[in-house]
């Protein structure tokens, strides 16, 4: 699949990736994989697998401590600060822990990856109520991250992550907080942007999740990842990419 | 979207207004404009005097021959003429002296007919031969030099010695103007770095919303105008109050420099283009401040991916 791929329908790509965090051992290694671009995947493991690390490097947050990472065909290796700063724009990230700024609003945190690009304010304004309403936050857009639950920072880091409508869309446990009902509705919007053309991975721990939707997995397993199809949680039909 | 609220205050990403280290950094700049207003005052009153007393001193002058004191006229006269010739040997092999030449007899006369009236021949009296000095423009003059080597020429020659003193003067002042010059140097550099320290601590206090700002794609730039504008604004108000506390002290510094001696000091005028030189240090200092915290922020955040 890798050969016939055209090179800029490779939206991420990994060559012999290891990671590893100061002198320990790596956590991930010889790590090999190719999105193309408008794919969605689960990324799945268990707890301290790696799949934050794994996300982080797409994320361009870290670079790999071995191998190459090629992110919208730029290697982050050799990409300058300016460059790898344009390159994050275009990737919408929900943090595993939200990392949103306590001191700002729900509205003023949703807006900051459109002002940070210097956006017109009022198509700012715009944007972001309609997808604070969406979200069901429109009562809450002048709350603090403190005043908030759980559930709805979750809502809040999500619709920061998608306000650009990102060409890339990371979520570490998005729905990990969000109640029963707001999930689908959440996961219908990564789907729906997915449909636009947004290459999505979504880490998470829910089985229900993963088999409620038909989407590949890309499996962490002892350092190593291996890439399941929809629906094939025994990993039978593991397909190389 | 009735439920919209006319007006959605936006926050500072960073706010570095309520800062802790802003008043530290106004104090700092406020301390620093003060002292540098005083001091550059200084320097500034001292080139005024410097200027005045080269003028006076610019151009010309005179050396004195004392006449010889043999019994003998005509030998007294051939030794002075001797000995002045000496001195017109010193005088023009001295690279800053355009020429020098000795007063004629008849300038002589002319000189001294107010006190003897006419008819005086000078080679029979014991007059000083006077030699008139014509000075470059615009060299340095080394008046200790020339009194110098005029002595170990001959010991009959003598230098207005006002000029000498001047000079002796003149040396004194530049050597306190090249340590006033070092001391502003200094505040320069202490206050770039009391800045590029608030800056350092005031990134590590936002450590967390600017590893998000870069992660939404905020480049260095947007992050270190942020930092660059704050800093300004407070250096500004830092120097400003500086400036306020100077300005009567530099009054009244000068107040006192004129009770003691008005004769030399009182050359000591600050100009209006020196006023307005003491009166932008805020606004230097504001420039100072801009360029440090936005090189220092972005030195910083090299350390971001
Ligand atoms: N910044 C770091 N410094 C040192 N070690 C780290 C760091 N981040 C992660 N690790 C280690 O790397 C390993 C993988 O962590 P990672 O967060 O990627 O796992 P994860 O799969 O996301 O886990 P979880 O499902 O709990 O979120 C863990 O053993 C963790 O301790
Ligand atoms: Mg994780």
């Amino acid at each position: 699949m890798l050969t016939t791929n055209n090179k800029s329908n490779v939206i991420i790509e990994m060559q012999n990736v290891g990671i590893r965090y100061g002198q320990g051992p790596e956590i991930l290694s010889d790590i090999r994989l190719s999105l193309r671009k408008g794919s969605f995947h689960f990324l799945t493991g268990r707890s301290g697998a790696g799949k934050t690390s794994l996300l982080s490097m797409m994320y361009l947050a870290q670079k790999p401590s071995r191998g190459s990472v090629s992110v919208f065909g730029q290697n982050v290796n050799f990409a300058n600060r300016d460059s790898l700063a344009l390159l994050r724009r275009k990737i919408g990230v929900v943090f595993q822990d939200f990392r949103l700024i306590d001191h700002l609003s729900a509205f003023d945190n949703v807006a900051l990856p459109l002002r940070v690009c210097g956006m017109d304010e009022r198509e700012v304004r715009k944007r972001v109520m309609e997808l604070l309403q969406w979200v069901e936050l429109d009562r809450s857009i002048q709350a603090t991250p403190e005043t908030l639950s759980g559930g709805e920072k979750q809502r809040v880091a999500i619709a920061r992550a998608v306000i650009n409508r990102p060409d890339l869309l990371l979520a570490d446990e998005p729905t990990g907080n969000v109640d029963n009902d707001i999930a689908p509705k959440l996961m219908k919007l990564f789907v729906e942007l997915n449909k636009l053309g947004t290459t999505v991975v979504i880490a998470t721990h829910s089985e229900k999740l993963i088999s409620d939707f038909a989407y590949p997995r890309l499996h962490l397993h002892n350092r190593g990842l291996r890439i399941f199809g929809p629906n094939d949680p025994t990993g039978m039909g593991v397909r190389h990419v | 979207m009735s439920k919209q609220p006319n007006f959605i205050a936006r926050h500072e990403e960073l706010p570095l207004k309520n800062n802790s280290t802003s008043l530290f950094l106004q104090i700092m700049v406020g301390i620093a404009v003060f002292l540098f207003a005083v001091t550059l005052s200084g320097v500034l009153a001292i080139n005024t005097m410097l200027q005045n007393w080269n003028e006076s001193i610019l151009g010309s002058l005179t050396v004195q021959i004392m006449p010889s004191t043999d019994v003998n006229p005509e030998k007294a006269a051939a030794e002075t003429i001797a000995h002045q010739n000496k001195a017109l040997d010193v005088l023009r092999s001295l690279s800053f002296v355009e020429k020098a030449d000795p007063l004629t007899d008849k300038q002589l006369e002319k000189l001294i007919q107010p006190w003897l009236g006419d008819g005086i021949a000078i080679d029979d009296l014991p007059v000083p031969r006077i030699i008139d000095v014509k000075l470059k423009r615009n060299v340095d003059i080394d008046f200790m030099d020339l009194a110098y080597k005029l002595a170990q020429a001959t010991p009959m020659a003598s230098v207005d010695n006002h000029k000498l003193w001047l000079n002796k003067l003149i040396q004194f002042a530049d050597g306190i103007k090249i340590l006033a010059l070092s001391i502003l140097a200094l505040v320069i550099m202490i206050t770039s770095g009391a800045i590029f320290y608030t800056t350092q601590t005031s990134l590590g206090l936002h450590k967390y919303t600017i590893e998000i700002l870069h992660q939404m794609g905020a480049k260095d730039t947007y992050v270190a105008q942020q930092y660059a504008k704050r800093s300004a604004i407070l250096a500004f108000q830092g120097g400003v109050v500086g400036l306020l506390i100077a300005i009567p002290t530099i009054f009244g510094i000068a107040s006192l420099a004129h009770q003691i001696e008005g004769g030399i000091i009182g050359e000591a005028k600050l100009s209006s283009l020196d006023w307005l030189s003491i009166i932008g240090l805020p606004a230097f200092a504001a420039i100072i401040a801009m360029l440090t915290a936005y090189y220092t922020v972005k030195q910083t955040l090299q350390k971001l991916m």
